[in-house]
C-alpha cells in the first residue's frame, strides 16, 4: 500500500512538473510574436529613419500631379484624425500601385499604414483615422509597380494631441 | 470591452458590374497605445492593437493594410475593389494577441 502511494505520489509531482514546463514554454512561444511586432513595422524613432529603413536611398519623387492626400486642416481632436489618399493612376496588371504609405512626422512612431494594393482594387484609395501626437507633417508615400515612389505632404494643426504617453 | 471585434462594413446599395466600389469598413477594437514610464522610454509589453487588414474578393486578396499604433481606436478603414462578379468580399481584422475578427458582405448585382 505505501509502495503504491509513494508511486503516485511521485508520478503526480512528475505530472506537475511536465505541466509546469509545458506552461513556461507556452508563455515564450505566445510571447515572442509581441516583441517581434514591437520591432517590427511601427518602430519609435525619427521621420528620418523611417524614411531611410523604408526607402532607402531611392530618390523620391514629388507626387502633387497624381496623388491627392485629404486631410483636415485643424484637427481639434488628434486622436481621430479621417484621411484618405487617392492616386490618379491606372490599375492594369502591368502598372499600379503598389503600396501606399502614411507617415506622420511628429508621431514618435511615425509609420502609421502601410497599404498594399492588387491591380483588382480598380482603383488606387485608401481611407483610415488615424492619431498625430502634435502639429506636423503628414506624407503619404505611393510606390508603383515599377518602383516609383511618389510623395506628398500636407501640415496638419492638432489642437490636442491624441497619442497619449 | 465585450463589444471588441465587431465589425461593420458599408457598400452601396446597388452596384453594377465593373464598378469601382468603395467600401467603408468598421471594427471595435482598443487599439492601445504605447505606454511610457516617467523617463519617457517605452514600456515593453505586448500591446493589443490591429496590425493586418486583409480584405479579400471572391477568394482573391485586394487590399492589405499593415498598421501600427498610429491609427485611431475603433478604426475606420476604406478601400476600394473593382466588382467584376457576384460573390463573397471579406475583410478580416487580425491583431496583436492572435484575435481575427471578420466582416462579410455578399456583392450582388441589382
Amino acid at each position: 500500500m505505501t509502495d503504491d502511494q509513494l508511486v503516485t505520489r511521485r508520478a503526480v509531482l512528475g505530472a506537475l512538473g511536465a505541466l509546469g514546463v509545458v506552461a513556461a514554454g507556452g508563455g515564450l512561444v505566445t510571447g515572442a510574436p509581441g516583441t517581434a511586432h514591437a520591432q517590427g513595422l511601427g518602430q519609435n524613432e525619427s521621420v528620418q529613419d523611417t524614411m531611410k529603413r523604408l526607402f532607402g536611398d531611392k530618390p523620391i519623387k514629388d507626387g502633387a500631379a497624381v496623388i491627392k492626400l485629404d486631410l483636415p486642416l485643424i484637427a481639434e481632436n488628434g486622436a481621430v484624425v479621417p484621411i484618405s489618399v487617392n492616386v490618379d493612376s491606372p490599375m492594369t496588371p502591368t502598372n499600379y500601385v503598389r503600396h501606399i504609405y502614411v507617415v506622420a512626422d511628429k508621431n514618435r512612431i511615425p509609420l502609421i499604414t502601410r497599404v498594399t494594393l492588387a491591380p483588382e482594387a480598380g482603383r488606387a484609395f485608401m481611407g483610415a483615422n488615424v492619431r498625430l501626437g502634435e502639429t506636423g507633417d503628414v506624407r503619404a508615400i505611393v510606390e508603383q509597380s515599377d518602383g516609383t515612389l511618389l510623395l506628398v505632404k500636407r501640415e496638419v494643426k492638432v489642437t490636442v494631441g491624441g497619442c497619449g504617453g | 470591452m465585450s463589444d471588441i471585434g465587431k465589425v461593420r462594413l458599408r457598400i452601396p446599395s446597388s452596384i453594377k458590374p465593373g464598378d469601382v466600389v468603395q467600401v467603408r469598413s468598421l471594427v471595435i477594437h482598443p487599439m492601445e497605445r504605447v505606454e511610457r514610464d516617467a523617463q519617457g522610454k517605452i514600456v515593453q509589453k505586448n500591446y493589443n492593437y490591429i496590425n493586418k487588414v486583409i480584405v479579400t474578393y471572391l477568394g482573391k486578396t485586394v487590399v492589405t493594410f499593415d498598421t501600427t499604433q498610429g491609427v485611431a481606436e475603433n478604426p475606420f478603414f476604406s478601400f476600394t475593389f473593382k466588382a467584376t462578379d457576384p460573390g463573397q468580399l471579406k475583410v478580416q481584422f487580425l491583431d496583436t494577441t492572435g484575435g481575427r475578427y471578420e466582416g462579410i458582405a455578399d456583392i450582388k448585382f441589382s
